[in-house]
């Protein structure tokens, strides 16, 4: 009735549907005259109300009442008496009223019919459309990665998708019908809070009392393999708020799992590892608190002793015998500094580090006081540069200084001209190196890995003294700000010792 | 004439008290040194105990203390030597091998009045108590109570 005919596309609505009315009740009308013509009485009534009926179902209640009026006039004027005129009986009165009321009554009985049909019509337009939706969300479903099965409350698999297919192995077909629990094996987390978990009932629980559920899940795929996924349960309700199924998403973790547990167990070997570390550290501790205490002690007695008797029985012995007294003594006295230098550098690796922004010219001044009675008398040149700052501990690194100016003062000692220069050069972009060169004696290249060694010496006792730690002290002290050392030499033309430390 | 106070060595090792009573002899500190072998015997002489129950005389005017001792060690005889209040004025030297820098400062946390760490060379070693033992038993004026000697 809202649609215009297909055929008459140009012609208004309105008088099309008026059209209708008038030109149906004159075909009624003709085709009336025709039939009384051929002398078949009383078929004009039903067909007058046939052409209301057809105008009130295709044009709609206003062109029906069009229709109703003409067919009205029309009956009375040709087909009742006196005829050809519009005069009415009082005796057809009833006549008309049954007519008007038939009329009204397939008028009526038309729109309802109408009306019935148009929303029949808008709502198969709607299935239609929600058909489509649905299609859509369900291909989309498919596409996505994630596994998505549906199942109901009995736990039978309804629905899918293709995600669910490629992680576990079973097809839809395969799949939709068999109960979840039988065709995964699901196995549910260990952590829980109860002391006698029954997983599923708490979880059935917490999914019926918040509508979801997430959790790590082991699931059996269908090549008996096992398969760890994060699972996410969504409780679909009716419209009275009982539940009817259970959306499960899963995502496959097995690869992180491993991994997962690949880092736990080296972290666990980590802790292992550095408390055993830790005991060593304390054994090592332990250790160097009972040199201290222990081996110095007898040393101190032998010295003593030696003293003691030199002074009791020197005047009775000889040359030879007070010469063995002095070595006596003179071996004493180096194993007590041996143990001393042994324990400071066993300590730098012991100690804490205290890291604050040091100025190494600051240090190098300090130095240089401390070395102020070695050097004088002596005709020494000190060359100090530009020296950075640098993070660290302080007096570590002073001690590190003093280890390679003493041992520049020591090797520089048989020049007539010694020199010492003290540098720094920032070419690189993440640390910065401090050198110490001398022009003393220096050292064959052939030995330069032994340098840095503990108890490593380059000359013998008589040339030169020492224990053999400094540089190895040196070393440790750099190692332990994160830095390097090297050194390069060469003999009889000086040495220089590199520190490259990390830029603060 | 001086005044020489009374010293109380504490000292386990027997070659190192010889070795100090030859350093203390050359000054002629030896005659009033009381030796006790270990932490337990030196409370015993502070406390008039065991076999100091009938010592005569008040407290040492110096206590050489060494920290390694059986018994009771070094760091508990400073800990109730400083903790009583007849005791704490006695002035305490710790004398050790150890140049262990915890050693330093749990001694001087304690209280202890000086610490020094006994030379390997003979020398050195007899310089050191012996000028110990001047200060300590001559120069310094022990707190009231203790012994001196005319």
């Amino acid at each position: 009735m809202t649609r215009g005919n297909p055929w008459l596309p140009r012609i208004p609505l309105v008088v099309q549907r008026y059209g209708l009315a008038v030109s149906s009740v004159a075909i009624a009308l003709g085709v009336g005259l025709f039939l009384s013509g051929q002398n078949i009485k009383d078929v004009e009534f039903p067909i007058f109300l046939i052409a209301i009926a057809l105008t009130v179902w295709y044009a709609g209640i206003g062109p029906a009442i069009v229709a109703l009026v003409l067919a009205s006039l029309a009956f009375n004027y040709y087909f009742t008496q006196p005829r050809y005129t519009f005069y009415v009986n009082t005796s057809e009165i009833p006549y008309y009223t049954v007519f008007m009321i038939f009329a009204l009554l397939i008028t009526w009985f038309a729109a309802v019919r109408r009306r019935v049909e148009r929303n029949l019509e808008k709502s198969r337009d709607e299935l239609q459309r929600e058909v489509a939706i649905r299609t859509q969300q369900a291909s989309l479903l498919n596409l996505t990665h994630d596994t998505i099965f549906v199942r109901d409350m009995n736990d039978v698999i309804t629905y899918w998708n293709r995600g669910a297919q490629e992680l576990y192995g079973w097809s839809a077909e395969e799949a939709i019908g068999k109960r979840s629990h039988d065709l995964l094996k699901p196995i549910f987390p260990t952590q829980t809070d109860q002391p006698f978990p029954d997983h599923a009932g708490v979880i059935r629980a917490e999914l019926l009392r918040v509508g979801r559920w997430d959790g790590e899940l082991r699931h059996t795929k269908a090549d008996a393999t096992e398969v760890v996924v994060s699972s996410r349960w969504s409780l679909q309700r009716d419209d009275r708020g009982d539940p009817v199924a259970v959306l499960e998403t899963n995502n496959d973790i097995s690869a992180r799992k491993r991994w997962e547990n690949e880092i736990r167990s080296l972290n666990q070997q980590l802790a292992r590892r550095s408390t055993e570390l830790e005991a060593t550290n304390k054994e090592l501790e332990a250790f160097a608190y009972s040199i201290s205490h222990d081996l110095r002690a007898p040393l101190r007695h032998m010295a003593g002793y030696a003293e003691l008797l030199q002074k009791h029985s020197g005047p009775a012995m000889d040359d030879k015998g007070r010469r063995y007294m002095a070595m006596i003594l003179e071996a004493a006295q180096r194993m007590g500094t041996l143990i001393d230098d042994l324990l400071a550098f066993s300590r730098i690796g012991r100690a804490e580090t205290r890291e604050t922004m040091v100025s190494v010219g600051q240090l190098v001044k300090e130095v240089q006081s401390e070395v102020l009675q070695e050097t004088e008398g002596r005709n020494l040149t000190w060359k100090v540069g530009a020296l950075p700052d640098l993070y660290g501990d302080r007096s570590m690194l002073k001690l590190a200084l003093v280890n390679l100016v003493s041992n520049a003062l020591k090797f520089t000692r048989t020049r007539p001209a010694p020199e010492i220069e003290i540098g720094s050069s920032d070419e690189r972009p993440d640390d910065v190196v401090v050198f110490v060169k001398d022009n003393g004696v220096g050292f064959d290249m052939k030995y330069v890995n032994k340098l840095f060694g503990v108890f490593q010496r380059l000359h013998r006792a008589d040339e030169f003294e020492g224990t053999g730690i400094g540089l190895a002290t040196v070393q440790r002290i750099v190692h332990r700000h994160g830095g390097r050392v090297w050194a390069e030499g060469q003999i009889g033309c000086g040495a220089t010792f590199y520190l490259s430390l990390p830029k603060p | 004439m001086e005044t020489i106070g009374r010293i109380l060595l504490v000292e386990d090792d027997p070659k190192d008290t010889e070795l100090t009573m030859a350093a203390l002899e050359e000054y002629n500190l030896s005659n009033e040194v009381v030796v006790a072998s270990d932490g337990e015997e030196a409370l015993d002489y502070l406390y008039y105990r065991g076999k100091f129950q009938r010592r005569s005389g008040d407290n040492p005017a110096v206590m050489l203390l060494d920290l390694k001792l059986p018994k009771v060690d070094g760091f508990e005889v400073l800990q109730r030597v400083k903790a009583d209040d007849k005791l704490k004025m006695i002035p305490v030297v710790v004398l050790t091998s150890s140049r262990e820098e915890r050693d330093m400062v749990e001694s001087y946390k304690l209280g202890v009045n000086a610490y020094v760490v006994k030379p390997v060379d003979f020398h050195e070693f007899v310089n050191a108590i012996k000028e110990l033992g001047v200060f300590w038993a001559i120069i310094n004026e022990p707190p009231p109570g203790s012994v001196r000697k005319k």
